[in-house]
């Protein structure tokens, strides 16, 4: 069994989550439930759950604000939001689980599995200290990003350290400006969308630039140059379209 | 003095009288009773110089002197040469007492008497001549000369006579004794005084003219002047000098005898000739009216000139005859071509005053002076006549004063006609003034229509390019006004409160409970309809609003259970269907007013107000209440970094902006914060002030 609470500040919320909890996840015992983040607070350092369900937005705080005050707690922790964009960066690049209201049963059902097994492992609650870290940095020049590896271990690295990043398959390599390469657990499409706003920009279908990391736009061939000395092919449309930007 | 003596003397003496005697080498004369005169004619001897060669006085006794009565001639006569000759005169007085007589021969231009006793040689007694004396008036009285006899002597008197003029004056000899010698002097000293009279009048007129042509050229510089002087000075010395041979006159030119022989014809040619030419030429304006006659003036006038210059050379080379015979030459063959000339001159401009005076004066001087000629051929025959061409006759100056006149008057019209131009052209001038005035201000008043059309055209497109801009700015308040719109769908649509209504209509599904998951579905349409409706629009009524309210606090209101209540208060005044306000204006505060209404520790429920007024002046006042904990402090609270995203308040605060901006229409908004007011009290207030347009 695994003890969990529900923090949140909406009573049709909590009922909710715990009516499909007991309908779909049995292993998993409600021990109690708080409506805002100092309730919350207190019912953790009560109960020493293994997981909590957060909500983000609560009337006296966030999530986050429960995270922070709870740092000496080992559990791990689920998101659940109506609307995740606010806080998107800062929980996807620290690999935080999140589910959506209204909330569906196989998001509901994968995320639980992945808490699972990392309670069972007893994983690193780096990622917690990624989350806050974003949080907290109100700047965001640069981002701390979480990646996990495919051989099963996890890296930080910051968002502006990255050079560019191309689709494998199924995954992600990342090439730095250092010249690490790493190969990310994720698809690029997860990490493009996530980039697109971050002054990223896609060159082909499969490769993704950090846009501070171009040396200059080759004129006469479809090639970027980027600092390093490493050239990208680049469509004519998205070179015109890159050009632009720079008008 | 001495001719008081003389005529004592002669009253003395002059007793007896000539008794005529047949010619022979001797008069013998009764000294002391002379008849009154004595014609001598028959008891002079001549001898002729006939060549060029004069006879020295000391050979003269040793020469055969004739008899020859026809020398003499009483009047003027042509001789066609230069006349030199002697007389001899042999006087014996048979008388007892010794005698004085006069002997008088005329006025010659030399003349030397000498005496000698019989067989004696030759005396020099005295010298007289008109070329010769350059005394003044006393000169006159020399050409009596001496016979003194002493009684029952003989004595022989020459008299040598140069004429070098062609034209001899009278040549009679005549022996006076001193009554008979005064009263022919006083006879002929009166004659010449007339004649001297005439002339010095005419002298003084012409000065006057002369003075007035000078003045008038000084007044108005016109080379016409300038000749007209010229013409009236020539005549004033031609004049002043024929004085000079009028006997018992005195001139100024007295000291140069000589100068009679000068100035005669050129002066004559100068005045007449060259002068009249240069005038006429310029008074008639010949160069523009008749070129063909400048012509002909000029070329006249320069073969004058030649002439003038050639008798100048004849004068100093003393063949004095010459030029007289020009002149004569001249004058005849000039008559008809004047004639011509006058009458073409009359054809050619038949109604010009200025060449009627031209040919008045023209045609009186040249009438007289042929009058004066054909008169004169009567007395003295043709040649004599043509000698005395020059002569200055009454007639001739009568003819020179009218045509001195004529021009004048001429001068003075010729004046008035330049003085008349100059007024046309005056006149002229000011009308072209006017008219160039009046061109200006037509132009001026085109140039003005030209502006005022440009200016016209200008506005035009100024405010065709204020519409546009207004049209440009219209669409740009649109392209915002949507993109609002959309951040109002956005704001208004929160996310988190679809969402999470969804999940409760999600809950009441899983618990069974159909009728309220079907109220809480069909509210929740409603609103996204309405939401989705209204964001489109730019003014709904405000029943419309209300209802939108309502039903969006009755949803809210059950998601937080018996945490909130809320309250819409509505003047009955007002007409809530006509009413209109901008759609979507009130919402965003209302949610606010939810969102921080139930975060107030001391407040376990959530009051929220929404109160419409109609207040004076048109105005809707719509005031929005919650007793949260005021808006500071949740500003204080809102953890988020603020650039995250624009809340919707500040997104209706921008819209009313813009509304305002495109519609004039004056909306205000006001947010309060209750504890600023009173500290005992929390909560916030928004007023929000709708003009009713």
């Amino acid at each position: 069994m695994i003890k969990a609470i529900i923090i949140d500040d909406e009573r049709n919320s909590r009922d909710i989550i715990a009516l499909m909890l007991g309908k779909y996840c049995p292993q998993i015992q409600i021990v109690d439930t708080a409506s805002d983040c100092n309730d919350g607070i207190s019912k953790i350092k009560q109960h020493h759950p293994q997981l909590v369900f957060l909500d983000l937005e609560m009337p006296d705080g966030t999530g986050f604000d429960v995270i922070q005050g709870t740092q000496g707690e080992a559990f791990e922790a689920v998101f659940v939001t109506a609307f995740e964009k606010k806080f998107l960066h800062t929980i996807r690049f620290s690999e935080v689980e999140i589910i959506l209201k209204p909330i569906d049963k196989e998001s509901l059902l994968q995320a639980v599995q992945t808490v699972s097994r990392r309670i069972l492992a007893e994983a690193s609650k780096h990622r917690y200290k990624v989350l806050l870290d974003n949080f907290n940095n109100g700047k965001h020049t640069s981002w701390n990003l979480l990646l996990p590896l495919i051989n099963g271990s996890e890296t930080t690295i910051p968002t502006n350290a990255i050079e560019y990043l191309e689709s494998a398959t199924d995954k992600c390599t990342f090439y730095l400006e250092d010249g690490a390469v790493l190969q990310a657990d994720r698809s690029f499409r997860h990490y493009a969308d996530l980039f697109i706003p971050l002054r990223f920009y896609q060159v082909n279908n499969t490769q993704m630039v950090q846009l501070s990391h171009i040396h200059r736009v080759l004129q006469d061939s479809q090639h970027i140059l980027l600092n390093s000395g490493v050239q990208l092919e680049i469509t004519e449309r998205r070179k015109k379209d890159l050009l632009s930007f720079y008008k | 003095m001495s001719r008081f003596c003389f005529l004592l003397l002669f009253l003395c003496y002059s007793t007896g009288i000539f008794a005529l005697a047949p010619a022979e080498d001797t008069t013998t004369l009764d000294l002391a009773a002379l008849p009154a005169s004595t014609d001598m004619r028959f008891y002079i001897y001549t001898l002729e110089e006939k060549d060029r060669q004069p006879y020295d006085p000391s050979q003269v006794p040793q020469q055969s002197f004739t008899a020859n009565p026809r020398l003499f001639h009483q009047g003027k006569q042509n001789n066609q040469r230069a006349h030199a000759f002697w007389l001899k005169l042999s006087v014996r007085n048979t008388g007892t007492m010794d005698s004085s007589l006069t002997f008088f021969t005329g006025w010659h231009d030399y003349m030397y008497w000498y005496a000698a006793k019989p067989g004696g040689p030759l005396t020099l007694v005295s010298k007289a001549g008109l070329m010769l004396d350059k005394g003044d008036v006393d000169r006159w009285e020399n050409y009596g000369f001496p016979v003194q006899v002493p009684a029952g002597q003989t004595r022989v008197f020459y008299l040598h006579i140069i004429n070098k003029s062609y034209n001899e004056n009278t040549l009679m000899p005549v022996l006076y004794n001193a009554l008979q010698f005064e009263r022919f002097r006083n006879q002929q000293m009166t004659t010449y005084r007339a004649e001297a009279v005439v002339i010095q009048v005419l002298l003084g007129m012409l000065m006057v003219l002369l003075s007035i042509a000078i003045i008038n050229y000084i007044q108005l510089p016109d080379r016409s002047y300038l000749y007209f002087a010229a013409y009236i000075l020539g005549l004033i010395l031609f004049f002043a000098l024929r004085l000079e041979s009028k006997p018992y006159q005195l001139s100024v030119f007295h000291n140069w005898p000589m100068l009679k022989y000068y100035w005669d014809i050129p002066a004559l040619l100068f005045c007449f000739y060259l002068m009249y030419l240069l005038f006429g030429n310029a008074f008639l304006n010949l160069k523009e009216r008749y070129p063909y006659m400048e012509g002909i003036f000029t070329i006249a006038a320069a073969c004058t000139g030649g002439i003038i210059i050639v008798c100048m050379y004849c004068i100093a080379i003393e063949r004095y005859h010459l030029p007289r015979i020009i002149y004569s030459y001249v004058y005849l063959a000039t008559l008809l071509p004047l004639l011509l000339i006058f009458v073409a001159l009359a054809k050619r401009s038949r109604h010009h005053p200025l060449v009627r005076f031209f040919l008045l004066g023209s045609v009186c001087f040249y009438a007289a002076c042929l009058g004066a000629f054909l008169m004169q051929i009567r007395p003295l025959g043709l040649t004599s006549a043509l000698g005395e061409l020059s002569a200055p006759s009454m007639l001739m100056i009568t003819g020179v004063l009218l045509q001195a006149m004529f021009f004048l008057a001429g001068l003075s019209y010729r004046n008035k006609l330049a003085h008349h131009e100059r007024t046309k052209t005056q006149e002229m001038l000011i009308k072209q003034l006017n008219k160039n005035k009046e061109l200006q201000r037509k132009l001026n008043e085109q140039l003005e229509e030209l502006v005022k059309e440009q200016t016209s055209e200008i506005l035009r497109k100024k405010q065709e390019l204020e519409e546009q801009r207004q049209i440009q700015l219209d669409i740009e308040y649109d392209k915002k006004l949507t993109e609002i719109e959309l951040k109002a769908i956005r704001a208004q649509i929160n996310p988190h409160f679809i969402f999470n209504c969804l999940n409760s209509i999600q809950l009441f599904v899983m618990q069974r409970d159909y009728e309220y998951a079907q109220k809480y579905l069909s509210d929740f349409s409603y609103l996204i309809r309405k939401t989705l409706d209204f964001s489109r629009r730019n003014f709904i009524s405000l029943a419309d609003e209300i209802t939108y309210l309502n039903t969006y606090l009755g949803l809210e209101k059950m998601r937080f259970e018996h945490k909130m209540e809320y309250d819409i208060r509505l003047d009955p005044a007002i007409a809530t269907a006509e009413l209109e306000i901008p759609a979507m204006l009130l919402q965003p505060y209302v949610e606010n007013a939810v969102k921080y209404g139930m975060t107030n520790p001391n407040q376990p429920i959530g009051r929220l107000t929404i109160h419409f007024r109609q207040l004076p002046g048109d105005m809707l006042e719509c005031i929005i209440e919650d007793n949260g904990i005021g808006i500071n402090r949740s500003k204080e609270l809102r953890t988020l970094p603020k650039h995250h995203q624009s809340s919707g308040m500040e997104i209706s605060f921008n819209r009313a902006e813009l509304l305002n901006k495109m519609y004039n229409s004056g909306i205000h908004i006001e947010v309060i914060d209750k504890s600023s007011r009173n500290f005992a009290e929390s909560g916030t207030i928004v007023r929000i002030l709708i003009p009713q347009l």
